[in-house]
């Protein structure tokens, strides 16, 4: 059994302790927008939250949650609204969109620690989310807007 | 964590003689009835139960493989190369725990590392430390634990083999290093420092793992804090030797032991986890404080601090090395893909969850037990930092590609020469994973 | 060549005549559940925006793409795949456009198979090219019929009324698209002649057509989790599986199997041996558990043994050995242009030049791991998976089950990215026969990644011969271009493949880009079929298939001839895309010809001021065009690369790439762009960052630890310009990708002076050829 807290929600769950959180996620919670891409930590599909920090879910053992806060990208914002999801729609970011749950993750927690993020912190911090459509330019020009619109940026706003 | 000092087991074989034996030969001490709760005031309890936690009773006597025993009730294994020791049923169980045992056998146990029927204890219980507890605190610590639920639970027996299975043989190691006695207050050190020594070599035995041993399995008097490998893990120099960039100051001890990670060095991981979430997360601050301020002391830390300014600046530029622009090293690559989004900082400093690797302890020792360990389990919300977690790459990463992260991290994430032999050094590593940790695919 | 809209497969797997500008056109007004026949839950997860559902009772609809609700909701048909071209939005745009409805309440409904729909398959940059006349003429006929109803019912007659954004007027009468639904009976049915003849309206009266304020309709369910895919799919009361795959592709035989210790793992069922009546999936042992997790570990512990196929130690170098052998027989290929003389150019020439370029083996990685669920219900199968290529892997489905196709029906589900990747559907027949094998009980079978990556239908491995003669005045007189590669549409589709001038079939997706657009005298382009590589692995379709590669062969040489000649490359260019002959074009698709070609060329000599910049040392331009995917539908395209080349090291690094486009009539702007984008950084991905080698009959890469695609950092300033036009429009998904690997060759050359003639570009080669040099 473990615990822990899913959108702001308490889940309990019976699986075996080195189950991956991902599958946990999207088939014992059922919320299917955290995604399976390479199942190694490397592309960075099935971010989420824990303890407000990127963590890739397919690789984190359900018993490495316990007790943990955990958001995922049905949990950022109630209605789909936090700035980077609209800085994504602006700025038209997704094309298959498979990869851009993680991205949208990882651009959050990225703006926590630097919210007006530079190319380089940008490149450093982004350097494992993979979009195989290749929509990067798009990404960095959405977060710079994400933070702009953050910082209240007249000429962004 | 304690399971090194298993090692010790192997005391003097023949020191021969009557005069030994006559030295080596305690009485048992007489069976009394399981003190009723009464005979304990409340707070007596209470400061049991903080220092029961700070000495880590619970790590060592509660069994963990295969099931989860009941806390206290031993049977915990220690692997050591003479064979495997289990521990003690330390609750007030009359038949197999301490139930019969009085303050004074508990003391003498305590103090001199004799059982109630006075057969020598192996070394693996540190009493050559909890000797030097004041008597008001091992019988508080008495008073906590005859007040725990009594359970019935009967350890395994050890599969030591002749001749270590001798226990008068401890005695003589006993005769060698067992300095019995509390300590003694040094005028020369404020009262901070004194209880953080207090707390540092006595309840918490921190020398315990960290300072090397000898061949009778003994700390090494002349290497005091120089570090050691510990349950398949190494446990740091905590003195001067300490290689990190950036000296661990009383500052960072503090946050270290207090919250499980450091920022300018890291997080608590594997035997060090237990010592920080499971036991002086129990203690006062203040305990913590000290036992950081006498730490910080050896180190010297106050007199290398001035260099911190320099070697953070440095660590911070290496922190992005490779991450900024075309990278077609595979290396590189592997390091951007797998582990720079939690780990890349842009300075000036480390952002806080951000454990930046540059500053990292376990990049900067002599080995890279600590990288791989870390690497293959993870860290836990148990662990480190307590509300956050490090996946497990056991799957992720083959032995060699351990070896390159390694290797690669080495040579840009510090100054110090590469190390050898890494990717049989990563499969060794694995091996001491019983299982592994994520059913994570490839 | 490529003029697959013209077919479909039939029912019994022939090839059919059937274009679908003529398809029957019904128009009459239905009620709900007869008109979209597949109601069903999941259903409404495919359409878009996420919120809308399918219409009500008393829809419109005038033809099989569209509907018209009384509520005023239009509801377009999408057949096409969305992967990532917010295809429908720019679908509907076409037919909205059109029919003068009013944008925002337009939907899309991405539709499961049903024979009425035609030929599904969603590559080749097709989708907009062939929907473009079908839409238009759609839309004209449904505003057609909305008009003379509205006339009816405001009194008056057609010609007296005026539509737009989804509103009839007459005079100071109006009345909108709905409530012509809502209040009267519009019907009307037109012949395919009629339909062909109505009034589309002309470029200039476009409001959506080339609108870039108008946003994806895809997009913001793909911006908070609710975008479903294939992999999303839940069915009650389904099992987990996963393969085990062979040591080999194909021929592999299941001697034992062991499942002593996945027994251990909780949650494990038992494994499935793979008997596949369609042959595609030869030797796997599926694996099925309670959880994907449990999964996973039981086929890690599951221990087959394995009668390995033939090529058990076929390497990357066999291959390349193999495709050189028959490009040196005479004999064998087909020849696709053979023009007389070619021969006489070259026993006759006074010099002759000729050069060896290869490409290496490259992966999709789509992001999303191939999967599907399948179960049978009332005797018919269903599959639900993300797919391209719907009308192909559907015979081999039934094949494989042993039903009639009309047993089969697939699901469609938004794609994980597609790249070519899913116009094979080989990754739903184990779930397909695993439920058959559990008596139609829903499976749902995921390959891990590396499952996904050993059995990928990957970009063969190919080699390129290009030899050109000169005259005594070093006029060029003949070239001939061969190349030799594993032909995906050989071993996927045959029925698919073209005729070569010689009459025999050919795969036209692993030659189109030799058959350039260029003067070169008599021209002969021979296409070679590397039978090693097919029996090797799957041969894939990979974005821009053959000329992301061929146009590393074609244009990197113009470039050796040009130097060599001591002439500007760009100019050089020019001087042969003179729109000469076949390179004239043709109306509908190549108006204009090679003089477009030519046109996308001056326009990037001017962007980056060609000729006339000074660069910092090592760093350089270098240039390529193609016509895009297929002489059929050129897109005319061209890229200026800036590298930097590190002498070191040998590392190359790409600074910028310009890129100009002429693709006909651009009708989603910003969709236009970003697949530019995309399929330039693919380009730029194979040419610097990813590739993988056949290592004992498989890729030796299996996940991003060995396999390096592109990451953000690695992507450099971007700067694509569309040329304006109104005509036809072209496809945009691939032609991007083409351009980059020469461009980035020729760069190398212009900065370093090192000519690579082997993509990927490797640091090592870099700095042999600084050695050498």
């Amino acid at each position: 059994m473990t615990t822990f807290r899913l959108n702001g929600r308490d889940v309990t769950v019976d699986v075996p302790d080195d189950t991956p959180l991902l599958w946990v996620i999207r088939d014992e919670v059922g919320l299917t927008g955290t995604k399976f891409g390479c199942g190694i930590g490397m592309c960075g599909a099935c971010t989420i939250h824990i303890g407000g920090r990127a963590t890739r879910s397919c690789v984190t053992p359900v018993s490495a949650a316990e007790g943990a806060d955990i958001t995922t990208i049905e949990g950022i914002d109630p209605e789909g609204n936090h700035p980077v999801q609209q800085a994504w729609r602006e700025i038209q970011v997704p094309q298959c969109g498979y990869c851009q749950s993680g991205q949208i993750m990882q651009a959050v927690s990225l703006l926590k620690d630097y919210p007006s993020p530079t190319d380089e912190e940008i490149d450093a911090v982004m350097a494992g989310s993979l979009c195989r459509c290749m929509t990067y330019i798009r990404i960095r020009e959405a977060i710079k807007k994400a933070a702009a619109n953050a910082r209240g940026d007249a000429s962004n706003g | 964590m304690i399971k090194r000092i298993a090692a010790a087991i192997v005391g003097i074989g023949v020191a021969g003689g009557v005069g030994f034996l006559a030295y080596a030969w305690y009485p048992a001490i007489a069976p009394v009835a399981p003190p009723p709760p009464s005979t304990f005031t409340a707070a007596q309890i209470e400061r049991g139960r903080v220092l029961a936690a700070g000495g880590y009773c619970a790590e060592c006597h509660t069994r963990t493989d295969g099931v989860r025993g009941v806390e206290l009730a031993g049977d915990y294994k220690m692997d050591t190369p003479f064979g495997a020791i289990f521990s003690s049923n330390i609750t007030p169980d009359p038949e197999t725990g301490i139930g019969h045992w009085s303050e004074a056998a508990f003391k003498r146990a305590m103090r001199k590392g004799i059982s109630r029927d006075g057969t020598q204890l192996f070394p693996a219980f540190p009493f050559d430390h909890f000797t030097h507890m004041t008597d008001e605190d091992i019988d508080a610590v008495y008073a906590f634990l005859m007040t725990r639920q009594p359970v019935h639970s009967v350890k395994r027996d050890n599969t030591v083999g002749f001749p270590f299975n001798i226990r008068l043989e401890q005695a003589g190691w006993k005769l060698l290093f067992l300095h019995e006695g509390p300590l003694k207050n040094n005028p020369k050190q404020d009262a901070e420092w004194n209880r953080g020594a207090y707390l540092a070599e006595g309840l918490s035995h921190c020398s315990a793992c960290h300072t090397p041993r000898n061949l009778m399995g003994a700390e090494k008097a002349g290497a005091p804090y120089d570090g050691a490998p510990v349950d398949n893990w190494i446990a740091p120099p905590l003195n001067d030797h300490n290689p990190t960039p950036v000296v661990w100051t009383e500052d960072e001890y503090f946050k270290y032991l207090r919250f499980g990670s450091a920022p300018l060095h890291g997080s608590a991981a594997g035997p060090m986890s237990p010592v920080v979430h499971g036991g002086l997360s129990e203690m006062p601050e203040s305990d913590v404080h000290a036992i950081a301020h006498y730490l910080a002391e050896i180190d010297h830390a106050s007199t290398r601090v001035s260099q911190d300014p320099k070697a953070l600046a440095w660590a911070m530029k290496a922190s992005m090395k490779d991450l900024v622009g075309p990278q077609v090293n595979p290396n590189a690559k592997l390091y951007a893909g797998a582990c720079a989004a939690c780990h890349a900082n842009a300075g000036p400093q480390p952002v806080e969850g951000r454990p930046d690797l540059a500053l990292n302890n376990a990049l900067w020792l002599d080995e890279p037990t600590n990288l791989f360990q870390v690497i293959l389990r993870g860290i836990g919300t148990t662990e480190g930092i307590s509300t956050v977690s490090m996946p497990s790459f056991y799957h992720s990463f083959s032995d060699a590609d351990l070896a390159r992260l390694a290797t690669y991290l080495r040579a840009t994430r510090t100054t110090l020469p590469p190390w050898n032999d890494l990717e049989k050094k990563a499969a060794d590593v694995r091996k001491t994973l019983p299982t592994p940790p994520v059913a994570s695919s490839h | 060549m490529g003029r697959l809209n013209r077919f479909r497969l039939g029912k019994d797997g022939r090839r059919e005549q059937t274009n679908l500008s003529r398809r029957g056109f019904l128009v009459t007004s239905l009620g709900a559940g007869v008109m979209f026949g597949f109601a069903r839950p999941a259903s409404a997860n495919q359409i878009f925006p996420l919120d809308k559902a399918l219409p009500g009772d008393g829809a419109f609809e005038p033809t099989i793409w569209c509907s018209i609700a009384p509520d005023g909701e239009i509801t377009v048909n999408i057949i096409r795949a969305e992967m990532g071209q917010h295809i429908g939005t720019a679908l509907a745009r076409i037919i909205a456009d059109e029919m003068e409805a009013d944008w925002s309440k337009v939907r899309i409904n991405y539709v499961d198979t049903d024979p009425k729909w035609g030929l599904m398959v969603t590559g080749g940059s097709w989708s907009v090219w062939m929907t473009w006349d079908v839409f238009r003429q759609a839309g004209a006929a449904t505003r057609t019929a909305l008009v003379e109803e509205a006339a009816r019912l405001l009194g008056t007659t057609p010609d007296k009324c005026t539509v737009a954004n989804g509103i009839v007027t007459a005079g100071t009468r109006q009345i909108s698209f709905g409530d012509i639904v809502a209040k009267g009976h519009p019907s009307h049915s037109f012949t395919p002649e009629e339909m062909a003849k109505l009034p589309l309206k002309p470029a200039s009266e476009r409001r959506l057509i080339g609108n870039a304020e108008i946003k994806a309709l895809d997009i913001p369910a793909k911006t908070n989790g609710t975008a479903i895919y294939g992999i999303d799919v839940k069915v009650e009361g389904m099992v987990y599986a996963r393969p085990k795959m062979p040591p080999t592709r194909y021929g592999s035989k299941v001697r034992s199997v062991d499942d002593t210790d996945a027994r251990k793992i909780k949650g494990y069922e038992r494994y499935l041996i793979i008997e596949d009546p369609s042959e595609v999936v030869q030797g796997w042992v599926v694996v099925l558990a309670k959880t994907y997790s449990a999964a996973i570990r039981a086929a890690d512990a599951l221990k087959v043994d394995w009668t390995p196929g033939e090529t058990i130690h076929t390497s990357e170098a066999d291959i390349q050995d193999r495709g050189r052998e028959l490009i040196k027989n005479r004999d064998g290929g087909v020849y696709i242009f053979n023009d007389d003389g070619v021969d006489q150019a070259f026993t006759s020439a006074h010099t002759v030049m000729e050069q060896e370029y290869t490409c290496a083996s490259v992966l999709h990685y789509q992001l999303e791991p191939t999967n599907a669920v399948a179960f049978e219900k009332d005797g018919v199968y269903e599959i639900h998976a993300g797919n391209q290529w719907q009308s192909l892997i559907l015979p081999t489905l039934a094949k494989a089950l042993q039903v009639p196709e009309s047993k089969v029906i697939l699901r469609s589900y938004l794609l994980g990215g597609g790249f070519g990747r899913r116009l094979n559907g080989d990754y739903m027949i184990p779930a397909a026969l695993a439920s058959k094998a559990l008596g139609g009980k829903p499976v749902k079978l995921i390959l891990t990644r590396s499952d996904d990556m050993q059995f990928d239908s990957f970009r063969s491995p190919s080699v390129q011969r290009v030899r050109m003669a000169f005259d005594g005045s070093d006029r060029i007189t003949g070239m001939d271009y061969q190349a030799a590669a594993g032909w995906p549409t050989g071993v996927m589709a045959e029925v698919f493949m073209e005729k070569g001038v010689d009459g025999k079939p050919y795969d036209q997706f692993a030659i189109a880009g030799g058959d350039h657009w260029y003067e070169v005298g008599a021209f002969r382009v021979r296409a070679l079929r590397n039978d090693l590589a097919e029996k090797t692995f799957r041969p894939g379709w990979l974005r821009s298939v053959s000329p992301g590669w061929t146009s590393w062969g074609v244009e990197c040489f113009l470039d050796e001839v040009a130097h060599r000649q001591k002439k500007d490359p760009a100019q050089f260019r020019l001087d042969l895309l003179t729109a000469q002959g076949r390179n004239k074009g043709e109306a509908p698709d190549s108006v204009g010809g090679a003089l477009r070609q030519a046109a996308v060329v001056r326009r990037l000599m001017e962007k980056v001021n060609w000729g006339k910049t000074t660069l910092p040392k090592d760093t350089a331009l270098g240039l390529a065009t193609t016509a895009g995917q297929e002489r059929g539908m050129p897109t005319w395209i061209g890229c200026v690369a800036q590298v930097h080349v590190d002498r070191s090291t040998g590392v190359v690094t790409c600074q910028k790439l310009t890129i100009v486009v002429d693709a006909g009539t651009v009708v989603d702007p910003d969709g236009a762009k970003a697949q530019t984008e995309g399929a330039a950084l693919w380009g730029l991905s194979m040419v610097l960052f990813e590739n993988t080698e056949i290592v004992n009959g498989l890729p030796v890469d299996r996940n991003l630890n060995t396999y390096t695609p592109l990451r953000i950092a690695d992507t450099p300033e971007m700067d694509i310009e569309f040329l304006p036009s109104t005509e036809k429009p072209m496809g945009l998904g691939e032609p991007g990708t083409t351009v980059v690997g020469p461009a980035i060759g020729n760069a190398i050359f212009n900065a370093v002076g090192v000519r690579l003639r082997h993509m990927p570009v490797r640091p090592a080669d870099v700095l042999r050829g600084l050695q050498g040099s």
